[in-house]
């Protein structure tokens, strides 16, 4: 796997737990119920969260993922 | 921020974040990695603090507190077809705001006091879908003057009525050693309604 490749794939897996959170952002806006808040904090919050880390992260830490892969080849 | 501008915004993200992952060697360009970070760090941010922001507004609605059931004798009270009852008498004479009725009065209740009192709202979601919710609920703490202070302080109905005219019984309500709710004592007579005459708001009114 290339380092385009490596970044791809990491760029993607952060991408979908941010849309995952911004979807359940979305719909606790819409829908107005008491465990609405609750959704979007204790729900779309983590998914956000781990999206914006996991694409933190490969920005801070690129070099240690190819390293990684070049030792394992 | 109003809702459906967040909404907007966070369409215009989800938008974002698919060109971003399905765009083929989006990263190795500059402009690439600047839009990656916009639509994965900046605009999400951005959409948690607005979100917040709008979920905490909403959260003062009258209609918010009261979509718990164990809410709505109280939420009834305010509709009570008798001028001492305090609640009432506020509510029915738009002395305070009828959309956000219930904050008015209570401004440190669960999400909106400290951190202490946010864990309080979050024990009672969970009391209230999974454990067993007490019955009649009560305050924390005593009521606290500032409540009543905060729209009564300097009026000169307040400040000159008979029984606040002396000097020393004002500074007792004033520092709260003397709760205004030692003499002004019906309050949400939630647990006799049954018993109680309501009143029936015009129909045009939409509250």
């Amino acid at each position: 796997m290339t380092p385009i490749e490596i970044i791809s794939r990491k760029l993607r897996i952060a991408g979908i737990l941010v849309i995952l959170g911004l979807i359940v952002e979305i719909i606790s806006l819409v829908w107005n119920h008491p465990l609405s808040f609750m959704a979007f904090l204790l729900v779309g919050g983590l998914f956000l969260a781990a999206g914006m880390v996991t694409y933190v992260l490969d920005l801070v830490f690129p070099s240690a993922v190819y390293g990684e892969k070049a030792e394992s080849k | 921020m109003p809702t459906a501008l967040l909404l907007t915004m966070l369409g215009v993200t989800i938008v974002l974040i698919i060109v971003v992952i399905t765009v083929r060697g989006v990263m190795v360009s500059r402009a690439g990695k600047l839009l990656a970070f916009i639509a994965l760090f900046v605009f999400p941010g951005a959409a948690v603090f607005f979100g917040t922001t709008e979920h905490i507004e909403r959260s003062k609605q009258t209609s918010f507190c009261l979509s718990c059931h164990i809410m709505q004798p109280y939420g009834r009270s305010l509709l009570l077809d008798d001028q001492s009852h305090i609640p009432a008498a506020h509510f029915e004479n738009s002395r305070i705001p009828r959309d956000h009725a219930c904050y008015t009065c209570h401004t440190n209740y669960t999400i909106y006091g400290t951190a202490k009192d946010k864990f309080r709202g979050l024990r009672h979601a969970y009391k209230y879908y999974i454990g067993h919710p007490a019955n009649p609920i009560k305050l924390y703490e005593p009521f606290n003057n500032r409540e009543c202070l905060h729209c009564h302080s300097g009026a000169r109905s307040f400040e000159e009525q008979a029984a606040h005219s002396d000097p020393d019984t004002m500074k007792q309500i004033k520092s709260n050693e003397l709760s205004c709710l030692t003499c002004h004592t019906t309050i949400h007579d939630a647990s006799n309604l049954d018993h109680l005459k309501f009143w029936r708001p015009p129909s045009n009114d939409t509250h």
